[in-house]
């Protein structure tokens, strides 16, 4: 009897048991934030960065020359580093960029008469050196050539020389060619009165015009030895442009690598390098809700996809869609890249302002409420937090932003609804993607250069 | 960061042999410990582990020194034990063998084991590409920063414990009383479930010791009635070298490479211990009835470091007590045992600001200051039942069947403090876990020997995705480069199903 009974009570038990088969595995206690931040990296394929190869001491100690140096403007009054200045942490602090014919530095740089704006922001050379996939704003220096050019895609196609080592380098061969930038235009003289060779070239010599800018160098002793000294196997005769551009990049890889942030260093197991605010703004960066890894993810946080984030069109225009500025769409003729532009790489963003591809956002926060709501945004642009000078270049009439809202990158078209708070918090981590030593890098100016002409002008 | 579980859920994996109820088992969520040191013989742990209102003269010994007064005479013994655990998730194998012998009013006994872990997942299923495997880099990480291995042989896919347990003990004559003490001491190169502490790791290796001394007393009365008391002391402490392959971008080639990363995590612990346990049998003929309480004291200064999000690792103590009441029957060749216990525990743990943290109301937590504090408590329930059957008997031979049933109930209230965001959060949880146990027992004049089996329901485990290169579900591509990546393991149900055989046998 007992037996029976004992029985029918473990089966009913076993059967009460059973039926809780299905119950829910309890989640436990909430994730810490930093074991919930460490899952949400590893799905975005943000890792640490390892370091630049090391650059020969010759070729760094040209490529600064080169950098810092006028000679390699048509007008002799603009060098690379005007725009990419180290004072303005190798930007130029202007929403759009003066070019040749200008005066200053940074911020203060003023246009030179007759002379119009660089259509697009001056990206930082900060990290260039990382070989991100594409350069320049709409990416038409990339490492995926086919055909002529090597390696490498760029408009020289096939004029490209060959031996350039990095896709950095093949970046530098094209601020001489172009005539705003730097090689200004038929008729222009130069700070001495001559008359500017390098602007008789057409537009599509690039040969032309590159063995023009070495005749140039190659005229200065001093370059010649710093040549000889970086290239010792290569005779003078048969030194090119691309040489010289080997020298700048390596520059810019050597003394613009600067990758020791507080996220780098959380990225190396240091959860102490960033604070609890930047952690959620982190969490948000790569979480559902603000998205931003969707375009700035990979060991780079950026520099692989192009996007059309909405951002309202100022300035001359590039090309066959000026007034407007159609980014990558303007190099392919795609109605799917209209004003899409490379979603830029964002170590030592804090340092960068103003922000995008013409400079419409003078501060992250700016920025980050932008994205929030962008065709909100795009539609209340208040042009008044422009520089005087560029509010006539805004292109705020209803076909324009109509025409930027309809290609929107469809990730922006909803809300994010992000409160004041997480704006806040979004900031504070793009703060701790600052790599101190960025903050001061007026170490890399050279008291002279080789041409004798002035540096900090 | 927010709360304890991996300490104390490898604490209690660690003194879990005792299976009894002087150490009290907490976890937050449910992970399931694998029968890695429920390895000595029993009889009533095949009857669902009823233990207050039932003896087990095999297994009492290992829990309360003194009862080893209860043995009669020498015995040998041998309890090759097995377990595994479903989804490939674990498996173990022990191989444990002892006597226990008297000596006029001193008893003693002494016991070796020798146990075989497998690894709970596949060690470095997918290692990384020819090519890529760069230096090696050391990175400040856990509680210590240790060289990193220049090369990464494969994972071994076992690894060896060591157990020795000796127990020595007296009746003073004429009283009733008996007095012992016990150690039990391990080895351990592997504790089960760890290596899915790390996801993404590509090993890791254990090393450390477990050690559990205990005082026992017995005082038996005419009549069958007895008092039991224990205190006990344990120590645990592991280490974990972790070794892990992580992905590097590499600028110069423009490539995903990896470098070994090797992280050393602590896992130390100490518990002091005490149960009284009362017995006696019941007016009605064949029946006895029991109650015990007990009382945990557990601190754990150091845990190990994981990213899981469900189970943080932070340090903390915890008050843990238990009353429980049990009955059993006897009638003919027919045992039943059935106990209820309930378990109340409170719990704290903390983070530690490792640099000075701004909190969100704008003050300032100092190096060492407290950031988050959690408070659990629990409200656990234990119900265990079991019957012994005697199919067969007679002079020469018995066989008896034995079924029980385990059921637990686990239930916590947990408040959080955050002094950083200045928050409270609160969070409840709850779930039930049964295990079915079955046995066999088949006596002879001169040999016992013994099957039994049990299976977990209702318990999960950390399922582990392999570490990977590229091309995992979750992971999202970025343009054109493929992330590398590793999916975060997972709780997922597993069953535990374990095996022991033993045999008993007089020495002469």
């Amino acid at each position: 009897m007992m037996t029976r009974i004992v029985g029918m009570a473990y089966l009913g038990l076993l059967a009460l048991a059973a039926g809780c088969d299905g119950w829910k595995t309890p989640s436990g206690p909430p994730a810490s934030l930093d074991a919930e931040l460490r899952q949400s990296l590893s799905r975005w394929g943000t890792v640490p960065i390892g370091p630049t190869p090391a650059q020969a001491p010759a070729l760094v100690d040209l490529g600064q020359a080169l950098m810092f140096d006028k000679e390699l403007s048509g007008n002799r009054d603009i060098a690379c580093a005007t725009c990419h200045h180290p004072v303005s942490h190798a930007g130029d602090g202007l929403a759009l960029s003066i070019g040749t014919g200008g005066s200053g530095l940074g911020p203060s740089r003023t246009l030179g008469p007759g002379r119009q704006f660089i259509p697009r922001n001056a990206p930082t050379l900060i990290n260039t050196g990382l070989n991100a996939p594409y350069l320049f704003w709409d990416g038409r220096v990339s490492g995926f050539g086919f055909g002529g050019g090597g390696p490498f895609q760029t408009p020289a196609g096939a004029a490209l020389p060959s031996g350039l080592p990095t896709l950095l380098a093949a970046q530098a061969m094209f601020p001489v060619m172009n005539r705003e930038e730097m090689r200004g235009v038929p008729g222009d003289r130069d700070r001495f009165g001559n008359p500017n060779e390098l602007a008789e070239f057409g537009d599509s010599d690039f040969v032309g015009l590159w063995q023009a800018v070495m005749r140039r160098l190659l005229a200065i002793p001093e370059y010649v030895s710093k040549f000889n000294a970086a290239f010792p196997g290569t005779p003078s005769s048969e030194l090119g442009f691309q040489h010289a551009a080997t020298a700048i990049a390596a520059f810019e890889t050597q003394a613009l690598t600067r990758t020791n942030s507080p996220f780098d260093r959380y990225l190396q197991h240091d959860d102490a390098a960033m604070t609890a605010e930047q952690k959620r703004g982190a969490l948000l960066f790569f979480g559902d809700k603000a998205r931003c890894a969707s375009c700035h993810g990979g060991p780079l946080l950026g520099g692989q996809t192009f996007s059309n984030a909405g951002v309202p069109q100022l300035g001359p225009g590039v090309g066959n869609g000026a007034p407007l500025d159609f980014g990558r769409g303007e190099l392919f003729n795609q109605e799917f890249y209209r004003f899409a532009f490379r979603a830029t790489p964002l170590r030592n963003v804090e340092l960068t302002a103003p922000y995008m591809h013409d400079g419409a956002f003078a501060d992250l926060a700016a920025v980050l409420k932008h994205y929030n709501d962008v065709p909100k945004a795009l539609r209340e642009y208040d042009a008044s937090q422009l520089p005087p000078g560029l509010q006539q270049l805004y292109h705020g009439d209803d076909a324009t932003i109509t025409a930027v809202l309809t290609n929107l990158d469809g990730r922006l078209t909803q809300p994010l609804n992000l409160s004041e708070v997480e704006i806040s918090e979004l900031v504070a981590f793009l703060k701790a993607l600052t790599d101190p030593s960025a903050r001061d890098l007026t170490s890399l100016i050279p008291a002279r250069v080789p041409s004798g002409l002035p540096v900090q002008e | 960061m927010t709360s304890r579980v991996v300490s104390l859920f490898l604490v209690f994996l660690a003194v879990a042999r005792t299976a009894s109820a002087q150490t009290i088992p907490i976890q937050t969520v449910p992970l399931v410990p694998a029968d890695q040191f429920d390895i000595f013989p029993s009889s009533t742990l095949a009857m669902g582990g009823v233990s207050i209102a039932v003896p087990d003269t095999l297994h009492d010994p290992f829990v309360n020194p003194a009862k080893g007064a209860r043995l009669r005479a020498a015995r040998f013994f041998s309890s090759p034990t097995f377990y595994s655990v479903s989804r490939d998730a674990g498996a173990g194998r022990t191989f444990p063998v002892g006597a226990f012998g008297t000596a006029g009013s001193w008893f003693g006994g002494l016991a070796l084991a020798l146990q075989q872990l497998d690894a709970s997942r596949s060690p470095a299923p997918f290692p990384p590409p020819p090519g890529v495997f760069a230096d090696t880099v050391g990175f400040v990480q856990g509680n210590s920063v240790v060289p990193s291995p220049a090369n990464l042989g494969p994972a071994p896919e076992t690894h060896g414990n060591a157990h020795a347990f000796a127990l020595l003990g007296t009746t003073l004559p004429g009283s009733g009383l008996s007095l012992g003490g016990s150690v039990n001491w391990a080895k351990l190169r592997a504790l089960d479930g760890v290596d899915l502490l790390y996801p993404g790791s590509a090993r890791v290796t254990q090393y450390g010791e477990t050690f559990d001394a205990r005082l026992g007393l017995l005082k038996e009365w005419e009549g069958d009635r007895s008092f039991e008391a224990i205190v006990l002391h344990e120590r645990f402490r592991m280490t974990h070298d972790v070794t892990f392959l992580e992905s590097f971008w590499d600028p110069g080639t423009q490539q995903f490479r990896q470098s070994a990363r090797l992280e050393r995590n602590r896992d130390f612990s100490k518990r002091w211990g005490a149960q009284v346990k009362y017995e006696r049998p019941l007016t009605a003929s064949g029946w006895r009835i029991g109650w015990l309480a007990t009382a945990n004291r557990m601190s754990q200064p150091n845990a190990p470091n994981t990213d899981l999000l469900n189970i943080p690792q932070d340090p903390g103590h915890a008050n843990a007590y238990e009353v429980g009441v049990g009955v059993s029957r006897t009638y003919g060749p027919a045992v039943f045992g059935m106990d209820v216990v309930y378990q109340p525990i409170w719990s704290t743990t903390w983070a530690v600001a490792s640099t000075p943290t701004a909190t969100l109301d704008g003050g300032l937590i100092p190096l060492g200051g407290r950031t988050v504090e959690n408070g659990f408590h629990f409200s656990n329930a234990l119900f265990r039942m079991g019957f012994s059957h005697e199919v067969v008997r007679s002079l020469s031979k018995t066989a008896a069947l034995q079924l029980g049933l385990l059921v637990r109930s686990v239930h916590y209230s947990l408040a959080q403090q955050d002094f950083v965001e200045v928050a409270t959060r609160r969070l409840q949880e709850s779930w039930l876990e049964w295990t079915p146990t079955w046995g066999l027992t088949l006596r002879f004049p001169e040999l016992e020997l013994r099957y039994r089996g049990r299976v977990s329901h209702g318990t999960d485990r950390l399922v582990a995705t392999p570490n990977q290169f590229i091309g995992v579900a979750d992971a999202r591509p970025i343009g054109i480069f493929p992330p590398p990546s590793t999916l975060p393991p997972s709780l997922d149900g597993v069953h535990v199903v374990t095996h022991q055989f033993s045999i008993s046998l007089p020495l002469r």
